[in-house]
């Protein structure tokens, strides 16, 4: 819902995503926050938000395969981990920054293509057993290969991070790198839902019979919605490959692929800003139960496992609770909470 | 020769028990059409019920007789199934496919951790309920157990099929499985369907935890399974009952066939693959599986 006095007049000025002087304010003010966290939070927050982001990367990606293709994936983490192998191999040959991670996004795009193929004769449901057999196959591959090749069992180091000649190694100078490619894919993630492709893939999702008869071309939409989910996939994987410095296949679980679409469902499924709220939501819940189990650990109760069992139970519990009672998911809940605030003191619809 | 026979006989029994897992899965998918990627982690707590009501009690200090462990389990079974359905499912009757499969995949995470809140992780030894040991059939060795549990999946499976399609409330399950609306709008209980089918499938699931871990041990781990059974219930068809165990034997011999020939040319990835690639190849040549209904959403 907009204020009062603002129309449009292009189909362009429709389309943009900050429509009001105030909120480039608040996209400003959000900004420069972003920018000069790390000056104020310890070295420990700084890194727990660099791996947000990653996070969040990784998720834009589920968003584009899953919320606007509406084609369901399993096997994100396992994509997110072709990156990161594909990253760390080329960091090894010496291959600078600014390459290697569109080459790993490539590498990963073109291996979720071979998963997305069989869209050309089952959907929905049998779609997603075969991003489960990638999940699966992900891990047997790696380990299987010669170790000089992806380091098999033992992993694989990767080159510390350098740009032009910088050394990008402390947490703080990794979380302005990792800031700097989330801002770009937030970018391309809110503008491609008005692109004609993004078009396309709501379209498909809404009802591909339909989009069939308008003259979408359905199959190589839902291939290509893996794709370029994928792409951020792959991304994420690589800057997760220099953050780690190492890289082995038992990081890219089939839970870790859980965890990214469960942050999407209870984020809402159908916007960008969805991606951006679960992930904030899940970290927060999941960096809160951290700090209690330390305390519980230090009074001398529960160990590792015990924080393992409860993280899982309280996410599985988030997601079912968002797919009862809010399948639209957070984004839902702050659209009408800003709808209340703004037309009070009139009651909300 | 007699070494590929011998092969074959152990490939094909382990099939059977894969059959087994599967008809546990394809139970709650023709009663109640849920994809439950959960059914390892259900068959892993249907373990994990059993060994607390044997074992557990008996180091309690309550040792009971192994029939009445076992009817507690069932009853267990029985109050899982139910509360499941009530509050996992009932809420998502008419809902999209989509969300109905998302809440397994919560259901698998949710397990998973419930269970390693309840009984840890660590490794138990599973009580011996099947005979152990293995008999000599001609020049071949074959185990006990594994054929107890093989005679045992088939003949569950010609009892389930006989249920599915001559029973009045076999038949109502397959109406609900069809379509939830339309069955509704004819008078069938959606809510009760979907109750019998939990109840049923970790019911079998526990039965197949049983032939596979009787006088091993039992850990989170068993819940692997769960995936392995996933291609066998494709291929042998996802409404199909009696196609899960002949699925099982041909994906059981294969990978005994993979791990024995294969195996030492790729590093031992073959038999692993294996199921996996036939579920794509499944997926990508005849959707519905060998024996499965031809109704597939297809472009």
């Amino acid at each position: 819902m907009l204020p009062t006095g603002i129309h449009f007049e292009s189909y362009a000025a429709e389309t943009r995503v900050l429509k009001t002087r105030r909120s480039q304010v608040w996209l400003a003010i959000l900004v420069a926050a972003l920018l000069v966290a790390p000056f104020f939070a310890g070295a420990y927050l700084t890194g727990i938000a660099s791996e947000m982001f990653i996070t969040l990367m990784a998720v834009y990606g589920l968003y584009i395969t899953v919320g606007m293709a509406g084609q369901i994936n399993i096997a994100q983490s396992a994509f997110v981990g072709v990156g990161a192998f594909a990253a760390a191999k080329l960091s090894g040959y010496g291959v600078p920054v600014f390459l290697v991670i569109p080459l790993a996004a490539f590498c990963t795009g073109c291996v979720s293509v071979l998963f997305a193929l069989p869209a050309s004769r089952v959907k929905g449901l049998y779609l997603a057993l075969t991003t489960l057999a990638a999940q699966a196959m992900f891990p047997i591959v790696i380990y299987a290969l010669p170790p000089g090749w992806l380091g098999g069992l033992a992993g694989m180091p990767v080159e510390p991070l350098t740009v032009f000649g910088l050394d990008l190694g402390s947490p703080a100078r990794l979380y302005y790198f990792t800031l700097a490619i989330v801002a770009v894919l937030t970018v391309s993630v809110f503008r491609i839902q008005h692109s004609r492709f993004g078009r396309a893939m709501i379209a498909v999702r809404d009802n591909d019979v339909a989009a069939e008869v308008m003259g979408i071309p359905v199959f190589k939409v839902k291939v290509m919605s893996f794709f370029v989910g994928s792409l951020f996939a792959g991304i994420a994987g690589a800057c997760m490959a220099y953050v780690l410095q190492f890289v082995t296949a038992s990081s890219f679980t089939l839970f870790a692929s859980v965890w990214y679409l469960g942050m999407l469902i209870v984020g809402g499924l159908h916007s960008p800003l969805g991606a951006i709220l679960g992930v904030l939501f899940i970290t927060i819940v999941q960096e809160s139960l951290h700090k209690v189990a330390n305390t519980l650990m230090q009074l001398g109760a529960g160990g590792g496992g015990t924080l393992f069992a409860l993280t899982s139970i309280i996410l599985g519990g988030c997601i079912l609770i968002a797919l009862i009672f809010e399948p639209r998911g957070l984004a839902h809940r702050w659209a009408v909470l800003r709808k209340a605030f703004q037309i009070w003191p009139f009651p909300r619809s | 020769m007699i070494k590929l026979i011998q092969i074959l006989i152990e490939g094909a029994l382990v099939g059977l028990v894969y059959g087994l897992v599967a008809i546990s899965f394809v139970v709650i998918y023709r009663a109640s059409r849920i994809v439950n990627l959960a059914q390892g982690e259900v068959l892993v707590i249907g373990a994990l019920l059993l060994w607390t009501f044997t074992a557990g009690m008996k180091a309690a200090g309550w040792e009971v007789p192994l029939i009445i462990s076992l009817a507690m389990t069932l009853a267990a079974c029985i109050a899982f199934g139910l509360i499941l359905e009530r509050f996992v499912f009932r809420p998502l009757i008419s809902q999209p496919a989509f969300a109905i499969f998302m809440a397994s995949v919560a259901l698998l995470i949710m397990l998973r951790g419930t269970a390693q809140l309840l009984w840890t992780a660590e490794t138990r030894a599973f009580p011996v309920i099947l005979p152990e040991g293995a008999f000599q059939l001609g020049p071949f060795l074959i185990s006990t157990p594994l054929a107890l549990g093989g005679l045992f999946s088939v003949l569950l499976a010609i009892g389930l099929h006989a249920f599915f399609t001559r029973t009045r409330q076999g038949l109502r399950l397959a109406a609900v499985a069809e379509d939830h609306r339309t069955a509704m709008s004819l008078g069938v209980s959606v809510r009760s369907a979907i109750a019998t089918a939990w109840i049923l499938g970790t019911v079998v699931a526990t039965a197949a935890a049983i032939v596979l871990l009787s006088g091993r041990v039992v850990s989170l781990e068993v819940a692997h399974i769960g995936f392995k059974a996933l291609p066998v219930a494709l291929l042998g068809g996802l409404e199909s009952i009696r196609g899960a165990p002949l699925a099982g034997i041909l994906i059981g011999v294969g990978e005994a066939l993979a791990m024995a020939y294969l195996d030492p040319l790729t590093n031992g990835a073959a038999s692993g693959l294996l199921p996996y690639l036939v579920m794509i190849t499944v997926l990508l040549v005849q959707p519905q599986g060998l024996f499965g209904w031809k109704r597939i959403e297809r472009l």
